[in-house]
Order: structure tokens, then C-alpha cells, then sequence
């Protein structure tokens, strides 16, 4: 059917969007799955992420050489195509400072957005953080230093200075899951964690944990900073991945897409939402490769596409509401005490029948 | 000037009376069944298809057909929604968060439903579907003290005062609506006393669904029809729902000309004496929802914690 289908081409861009859209199911996961903050702004941390790094790279840049045009002129995203790749300490340098800071803002926002939200219910929550994003989207769309509708382009790949765009493409996707990789240890640790159980205790009963003496809104309040921070840091990811960033890139859909995976692989699992983002994405990136083939079509491929996901989510919640993978107890040291004991309980009642 | 300032006035009141159609239903469905509706935007925008297919096929250019159309159309959906997803899950014990999902799941399936139709529509009728002016004339304009009233300004008005009145009527002087509020104050024990649960909540649905897609309807003969109508219009709904508290009609409406009046004459004042651009006008709900839920929590099980526990004021 496609006669030069690059399979490890595939694999890679696969890869970084598996890793980039993990990141965040993990941190929607942590959010949700775990604390039950519905979160229907995901993607306006991812977004901040981003557009930080977006603004951090060309500013930088055009600053290091003294260019004068603003970056989301012609002459400007000329001057970052051919100072962009220059050095190769300024790149990573960039790209690591834009990490952290990707981190620590896009957390510091959710930290402080917890201020007015943790008044309000789950629900009135979902809708607050939905309006935010939005309105971060159209603060974006009009704000011309940050490049309005067009957004900025040239944002220098950290791997620029290697000559091969191949090879480049291909360190990129293993620093993408190495990040993957650390996040899922992150928050495997935090669900393990006594924290994690007490997270599980808010999700469960609110007020049943304030009564145990948990401060139920500072707990809320550090998982949405910790959980904005890893979208940042997806976020930033992205923007170094994709090379430009504008404003439709963080539309309300996007949230969906992320709620979708964590939803499909099954809630309070981060296994679960890796499994999610990994079937979603697969899915994604196999359309973009065959949508050009099909010619014209009657109906949009996209639009049956989302059709799909949101019938798909209905479905999971109505037939198959653990997702793939369901969410497991934790096994801390007593519960592993208690089950050894039981299962010696019933071999020694068996032997003592046999006696 | 004095005209000027008169015409912008009409305006903001236009708008509120549209978005206090959308936004009513919205904290009336809410209130029944505890669901955060994202269908809504559903409601509204197949409401203002409802007109424009009607329009663009058969040439209907009465408005009150078509706000007959569009509220059949918005209430079968909602019965269908209810039918199909929300009473399945809530009746397996499912949560706010889950039904909130769901009902989200819905949403993007009925806009692509909606751009898929369209595409085969518009190739069908050779014709541009996407973005549509309908300038439906059936009343006339009317000129009061000097200022020129348009038809689609009467058309707002009458229509939101009969849905007011309809409204007013149904929850207060009929079984159903008494129903309805028991259902509202205490769902198991509306239905200990013998109230047919799920039927009654399907009747409310369609009253919902309706009244949002007429809400549609208002709004593209106002302004304009795209699929993206109800999406563009769904921070300011449910900022208004939220003001009401989502729990108190009169509050909503009510809701509903704060942020009419702060979005348009606000954004005026700001941008005569600040100079700031007009397209920063969704600022100004958001920081209204924002004053809003700081200022006055919701309380009881619309609040988070600690603020459930808060006496009540006043």
C-alpha cells in the first residue's frame, strides 16, 4: 500500500509524541486518577511550558547576536535559521534552562490558580481551569510580542549544531523518554508513597481525610504544582520538538486528547496512562501518515477521528470504567505482612486438615 | 454621543438576554441531576444550525419556526443524552468528576458529528455552511424615543420573556415542575415518595436542551453561525452559571447582565480611557468569575473544602 514506508522514521516521531502526550496522562493521572481534581486546563500549563521555551530560545538568541528585529519578523526568524545552530553550549544551555523553568512557572501558576479554585467543588473547578486555559489562548492569540496568531518560529533544536537532521531527530526522541522515563519513576514514588495514600484519601472522601487531619487543600494545592510542572516540562519538550509554536496548538481539544489517554488506560494508574497515550498517540501518528494517501474525502479523516475519541471515552466509562489498566492496591511493607500471614494462615489450616 | 451610548446600552442588553436564555438552562440541568453539562455547547450551537439548514434547504426565513425547530431538536438531544449516558452512570454510582467526563466525551463527538454533517451538506447544497449571517426580518424594527430597535433585538426580548414566563409557569404551577424542584432539593427522597425519577428528569432535559437551542438560534440572528458558536460563547456561560451559583435561576439571569455589562460597557470604558484593545474583552468575565468565586464561594456541595463548612452569610 505505501510503497516507502520509513518504519524507524516512524517509530521516532512516534516516540517523542508518545513522550511528550505521557508526560502529560502522567501528570493529568496524578491530578485526577490519584487526588480527583478535575482538571479541564491541562493545556494551558502545557501551553505556558512551551511558549516559555518558545520565547526563551529566539529571544536569547537573537540577544547572544545582537540582532535587533523582533523575533516574529521575517528578518528575525532569517537571523535565528542562521544563528541558531551556531553553538552548541547555547543551545543546550537553552534548552535546559527553558526545562527548569518550564517546571517551576508553569508550577507556580497552577500553585497560585489553587487560590481561587480550592474554593470552589470538583466541578466548578473543572470549569475554572477550563476558562484559564482559554483565556491564555486568546491572551496569546493577541499579544504581539509573543508573535499573535502567527506565534514564533526558529526555536533552535538543541541538537542544531549535528550537521545530520536524521541523527538529530533521534537523540532527541531518547532524551524525550528519558525524560518519560524519570517522570513515570516520579510518579510511581509519589503513589507509593504515604503521600500518594494520602492523595488516594482525598480522592476517596474529602472530608473523611480532613478529618483524619489532612490539610485536604494544601495536598490539593501541591499536586496541581507538581502536576503543572510536568506539563510545562511536556510542554517545553514540544516546543523544541515542533521548532514554532502558535496559539491553536492549545485549544480545549488538546486537554481532551490527554483526558482521553488517562481515561482509555485506566484511571489512578500511571502505567495505565502510559499505556493510554502510547495507544492514542500510535493511532495519531499512523493518520497523519496515511491521510495524505486518501486523496479527497467526502468527511474530514480528523473530524471521524474525534468522533472516535469521544464515543471511545463515553464507551470506556459506561462499559469498561478501570480502563486497560487497572488501577492496583499499593503494596506497602504491612499490606505485604498481612497477605504473608494470610497465606500462611490457610497453608497451615490446609496442613492442620491433612493431620 | 448621547445616541451613541444609548445604542451600546441596547447592545449589552441584548447580549444579556441571549446569554441569559443559554445560561438558565444550564444551572436548571445542573441543579437536577448535579452534572456539569458540556453538551450545552452542543445545545446552542445545533440550535443555530437548526436555522441555518432550515434557511439554507428550505428557505424558511421565520425565526419562530425556526426556534421551534431548534427546541425540539436541543430537547431531543438532551432526553437522548440522558437516556443513553447520564442515567446509565449515575444510576452505577458514578461522580460529579465522571459524569463531568462523560458528558465532555459527548461534546466533541456531537461538534465533529456536526463538521462531518456539514461537509457532506455543504458539497450537497453547493453552498457555504460554516459561517452563516442569517438576518431573519419577521418582526419589525421599531423606533422608540429616537432609538431605532432591530428585529433581532424584539425578537431576544419576546422570546426570553416567554421562556421566563413558560419557565415560571412549569416549575411553579405544575406537577411536573414541583417534580423537578424535589428532585433538585433531594433526589432519593423525591423518589421514595413515589416520583418517577428518571422520567421527570427526562422532562427537565428536554426543557434544557430547548432553551439552550433557542439561546443558539438568538445568537445567529444576532451575530453569526459556525460550528465553533457554542465553544466561543461557553466561557461566558458558564461564568454566569457560576455566578448564579449554579443553584439559583433568578441569580443566573441576573448573572447574565453582569457579565453582558461589564464585557461590553466595561470593555468600552476601558478601551476609551486606557486604550486597551477590544479583543482582551474575555478578560474581563474571567476576572468576574474569578471576584466571583472569591468574593462569594459556593457553599454547601457546590464548595470545596474548607468553605463547605462556612456558615452561611447574611
Amino acid at each position: 500500500m505505501l510503497p516507502s514506508f520509513d518504519i524507524l522514521g516512524f517509530l521516532v516521531s512516534w516516540g517523542t509524541f508518545l513522550g511528550i502526550y505521557a508526560i502529560l496522562a502522567i501528570s493529568l493521572n496524578l491530578e485526577v486518577g490519584l487526588t480527583g481534581m478535575a482538571n479541564f486546563g491541562k493545556v494551558a500549563f502545557y501551553g505556558i511550558g512551551a511558549y516559555l521555551a518558545a520565547s526563551l530560545s529566539v529571544y536569547t538568541v537573537l540577544a547572544v547576536y545582537h540582532v535587533a528585529a523582533a523575533p516574529y519578523t521575517t528578518e528575525g526568524i532569517i537571523a535565528l535559521g542562521k544563528y541558531g545552530g551556531a553553538s552548541p553550549a547555547l543551545d543546550l544551555g537553552i534548552f535546559a534552562a527553558s526545562l527548569m523553568l518550564g517546571f517551576i512557572i508553569a508550577g507556580c501558576v497552577g500553585y497560585l490558580l489553587t487560590y481561587p479554585t480550592l474554593r470552589v467543588g470538583p466541578a466548578f473547578l473543572g470549569i475554572t481551569l477550563l476558562a484559564f486555559g482559554e483565556l491564555l489562548r486568546i491572551f496569546l492569540l493577541n499579544y504581539q510580542p509573543l508573535g499573535a496568531s502567527k506565534g514564533l518560529s526558529g526555536i533552535p533544536h538543541p541538537f542544531l549544531w549535528i550537521p545530520d537532521p536524521v541523527l538529530r531527530e533521534r537523540l532527541y526522541v531518547l532524551v524525550v523518554l528519558g525524560f518519560l522515563a524519570v517522570t513515570l519513576w516520579f510518579a510511581e514514588r509519589i503513589t507509593n508513597s504515604p503521600f500518594g495514600r494520602v492523595l488516594k484519601a482525598v480522592r476517596d472522601d474529602e472530608v473523611a481525610a480532613l478529618c483524619m487531619g489532612k490539610h485536604v487543600p494544601r495536598v490539593k494545592a501541591t499536586v496541581l504544582f507538581i502536576g503543572s510542572g510536568m506539563a510545562g516540562v511536556a510542554g517545553v519538550l514540544l516546543a523544541f520538538y515542533m521548532s514554532s509554536v502558535n496559539p491553536n496548538m492549545f485549544v480545549p481539544a488538546v486537554t481532551f486528547n490527554i483526558w482521553a489517554m488517562v481515561i482509555l488506560g485506566g484511571m489512578g494508574n500511571n502505567k495505565g496512562a502510559v499505556v493510554g497515550a502510547a495507544i492514542i498517540t500510535f493511532v495519531d501518528r499512523i493518520l497523519t501518515f496515511i491521510t495524505p494517501n486518501l486523496g479527497i474525502t467526502i468527511i474530514t479523516p480528523d473530524y471521524i477521528r474525534w468522533m472516535i475519541v469521544g464515543i471511545l471515552i463515553v464507551l470506556v466509562l459506561m462499559f469498561m470504567p478501570g480502563g486497560l489498566v487497572p488501577e492496583k492496591p499499593i503494596k506497602t511493607p504491612a499490606w505485604e505482612a498481612v497477605e504473608s500471614l494470610e497465606k500462611e494462615s490457610k497453608e497451615g489450616g490446609s496442613g492442620g486438615g491433612e493431620a | 454621543m448621547v445616541n451613541m451610548d444609548a445604542y451600546q446600552v441596547l447592545t449589552a442588553v441584548h447580549i444579556a438576554l441571549i446569554y441569559a436564555v443559554l445560561a438558565v438552562p444550564l444551572t436548571l440541568s445542573y441543579k437536577t441531576t448535579k452534572i456539569i453539562n458540556f453538551v450545552h455547547i452542543n445545545f446552542i450551537t445545533y440550535g443555530a444550525y437548526a436555522a441555518v439548514l432550515l434557511y439554507t434547504f428550505l428557505g424558511i426565513d421565520n425565526v419562530f419556526v425556526a426556534i421551534a425547530a431548534a427546541f425540539i431538536i436541543g430537547g431531543i438531544m438532551g432526553v437522548i443524552d440522558n437516556v443513553a449516558v447520564f442515567e446509565p452512570l449515575s444510576r452505577r454510582g458514578a461522580n460529579v468528576v465522571i459524569l463531568m467526563i462523560a458528558s465532555m466525551g459527548l461534546w466533541i463527538f456531537y461538534k465533529y458529528l456536526m463538521y462531518s454533517v456539514l461537509d457532506v451538506l455543504s458539497r450537497v447544497a453547493k453552498a457555504n455552511l460554516v459561517s452563516v449571517l442569517l438576518r431573519f426580518e419577521t418582526l419589525p424594527r421599531v423606533v422608540v424615543g429616537g432609538i431605532p430597535i432591530t428585529s433581532a433585538f424584539l425578537t431576544a426580548a419576546i422570546t426570553a420573556a416567554a421562556l421566563a414566563l413558560m419557565l415560571y409557569f412549569i416549575l411553579e404551577k405544575t406537577a411536573v415542575g414541583k417534580a423537578i424542584r424535589a428532585i433538585a432539593d433531594n433526589p432519593t427522597l423525591a423518589e421514595i415518595s413515589g416520583i418517577p425519577r428518571s422520567r421527570v428528569v427526562n422532562v427537565m432535559w428536554f426543557m434544557a436542551g430547548g432553551m439552550a437551542a433557542v439561546g443558539g438560534v438568538l445568537w445567529a440572528i444576532f451575530a453569526i453561525a459556525t460550528p465553533e458558536v457554542g465553544d466561543t460563547l461557553i466561557l461566558q456561560v458558564f461564568a454566569i452559571a457560576v455566578i448564579g451559583g449554579l443553584t439559583s435561576l433568578s441569580r443566573t439571569a441576573l448573572g447574565a447582565f453582569i457579565i453582558a455589562f461589564a464585557e461590553n460597557l466595561g470593555m468600552a470604558f476601558l478601551n476609551q480611557v486606557f486604550g486597551v484593545p477590544t479583543s482582551f474583552k474575555p478578560f474581563i468575565t474571567f476576572s468576574t468569575l474569578l471576584i466571583v468565586i472569591i468574593a462569594f464561594p459556593p457553599l454547601g456541595a457546590g464548595g470545596g473544602l474548607p468553605y463547605r463548612f462556612l456558615r452561611k452569610r447574611r
